[in-house]
């Protein structure tokens, strides 16, 4: 395996995670399966779209061709992205938990309801700005870096740099502010929770807005390897829905050891000479089975009794 | 005195099952209530009403004069926050700990309004000096501790704030004898001076000479009550 595969791995498993933690988050926090996540996740690469297109001519004529226009343009890009993203986890707050968060199936409507939204949402992006696909602008640039004689590309490490800085500021954002804590609680004893003052229905929506950001900072950094279509959002939600599981629902480490393991693996899997990529989702799936059939609970979850 | 808890005519189920019937109880400021009754008599379904962790109820609950019951048929959990931010403070059955964090942290759990967390140093170490063992398990885990370090760190919870009506579910249940009285003699030394405290509990002997009075519950309902008593 060499450095060039390793990358492209670590690239793979840095959109995974971030895509599985919203959701592994959400669902243990909230007891919400958020199926819009896919929607939320094109949105924002639409949303960035629109604004990183309004704000080039701005930017060009005010800084010319300069590293610092460079900056700013990606901040305008990553910026936008969160900012869409955060503003999609707050109309699903008002659409799908408010109105349902205290009836009874809530799990299943909210499943449903969801599902409703990220398909209604593709539907219109597709109406809107038709099938086409969509480049945003390159922040990090087109160039490579040669490490051991191995090329690596400025957008692959750009995404894992990026998304390891997202991961650690929302791992300490969990670890260390005090509505974290809360979040944290509510995570593992809903009940405990409530005893302790703290209200799902206050906590739910930072909670939706911060996963609805990770989904939009993935759409930023995955634009920059590919498109944004209407329809990008659905591969990164079924992976990251399955990693979630993988990890086991609810575990944060859990889900980024099932994100690392499943970008470890599509890499190999492409680069095997009779397998190649077509095999690459079949063989993902056979081992998120695998895992789910020797260990329920996933790679990092709780058992039932103990969450209870 | 006057009354900090009046419950009338209080029945809550989960499902189809009915539990409580027609409960009635009157808790005044100052007082200390044990709640004996043998399992699935009613006792934590009683408690659960309160503050409306029951799957459904129905009847008149008023704390401080303000009617916090009412009908209710799903929802359950949904008012608990606010009822417990009004000053019911409660320390469930089965402890409720949260097992992915330290004690330290579950104590700051506790601290949920303005003043007790500004406050929320010193309020942990007056936990501490109730409960000495758990000073020095402050960074473990709460999942991997024993149940007697489990329920003083579920009653130390519930003291890191100070509340009208003190819930307790059952402090001594599962607990070898010598812990349980440790536990319970923490809570004797509680001030309820402006307060009140029910304490659900199935050995008497516990109970005798400390509570004001005693209630006895039997298949949903109230059986009698007896004043200050003292058996042994």
């Amino acid at each position: 395996m060499d450095l060039g595969l390793v990358i492209y791995a670590l690239n793979l498993a840095s959109i995974y995670a971030l895509m599985a933690i919203g959701i592994s988050i959400l669902w243990s926090s909230v007891g919400m399966i958020n199926m819009a996540h896919g929607a939320t996740f094109a949105v924002s690469g639409y949303g960035a779209w629109i604004i990183t297109g309004f704000m080039k001519p701005v930017i060009i004529a005010s800084f010319g061709k300069t590293a610092l226009a460079t900056f700013i343009m990606a901040s305008t890009l990553v910026g936008s992205a969160l900012i869409t993203g955060a503003i999609c986890g707050a109309l699903i707050y008002v659409l799908a938990f408010l109105p349902i968060h205290d009836k009874p199936n809530y799990p299943i409507r909210g499943l449903i309801i969801t599902l409703a939204i990220n398909i209604a949402s593709v539907q219109s992006l597709l109406y809107i700005f038709g099938p086409r696909s969509r480049g945003l602008p390159k922040i990090f640039g087109f160039g490579r870096w040669e490490i051991w004689g191995t090329k690596i590309r400025f957008d692959q490490a750009g995404t894992i740099i990026g998304a390891i800085i997202i991961l650690s500021l929302t791992l300490g954002w969990l670890k260390y502010s005090r509505r974290g804590l809360e979040v944290r609680a509510m995570m593992q004893n809903a009940e405990g929770a409530a005893y302790s003052g703290i209200s799902r229905k206050v906590t739910a929506l930072p909670v939706l807005m911060l996963t609805g950001a990770l989904a939009g900072m993935s759409a930023a950094l995955l634009s920059q390897t590919i498109f944004v279509s209407p329809t990008s959002g659905s591969v990164p939600l079924i992976m990251g829905l399955t990693i979630a599981l993988l990890g086991g629902l609810g575990s944060v480490p859990g889900a980024v050891i099932g994100a690392i393991l499943i970008g470890f693996l599509e890499a190999f899997i492409g680069s095997i000479p009779f397998l190649g990529q077509r095999y690459v989702m079949f063989s993902t799936f056979a081992f998120i089975i695998a895992v789910l059939i020797i260990r329920p609970r996933g790679i990092g979850g709780l058992l039932d009794d103990t969450r209870e | 005195m006057s009354d900090i808890l009046k419950i009338s005519k209080l029945s809550a189920g989960y499902g189809p099952l009915r539990v409580l019937h027609e409960v009635d109880l009157t808790v005044k400021s100052g007082e200390r209530i044990g709640l004996v009754g043998l399992n699935g008599h009613g006792k934590t379904t009683l408690l659960r009403a309160i503050t409306h962790m029951s799957g459904w109820q129905q009847g008149s609950i008023k704390f401080n004069d303000i009617e916090i019951g009412g009908s209710r048929s799903v929802g359950a959990g949904r008012r608990t926050p606010r009822l417990v931010r009004s000053g019911i403070a409660v320390a469930p059955q089965g402890d409720a700990i949260f097992p992915g964090l330290s004690v330290r942290k579950h104590l700051e759990c506790g601290a949920y309004t303005k003043q007790a967390w500004k406050e929320k140093k010193q309020r942990i170490e007056n936990v501490f000096d109730i409960f000495p063992p758990l000073r020095t398990l402050e960074h473990s885990l709460v999942g991997k501790l024993s149940g007697g370090e489990r329920r003083m760190v579920s009653i130390g919870r519930m003291l890191m704030v100070e509340a009208k009506l003190y819930l307790i579910d059952e402090p001594s249940l599962g607990l070898a004898p010598k812990i349980s009285h440790g536990v319970m003699e923490a809570l004797w030394a509680l001030p309820v001076t402006d307060a009140a405290m029910i304490i659900a509990e199935q050995n008497v002997n516990l109970l005798s000479g400390k509570v004001d009075r005693i209630v006895g519950m039997h298949a949903g309902r109230m059986r009698g009550e007896v004043g200050h008593v003292s058996l042994l």
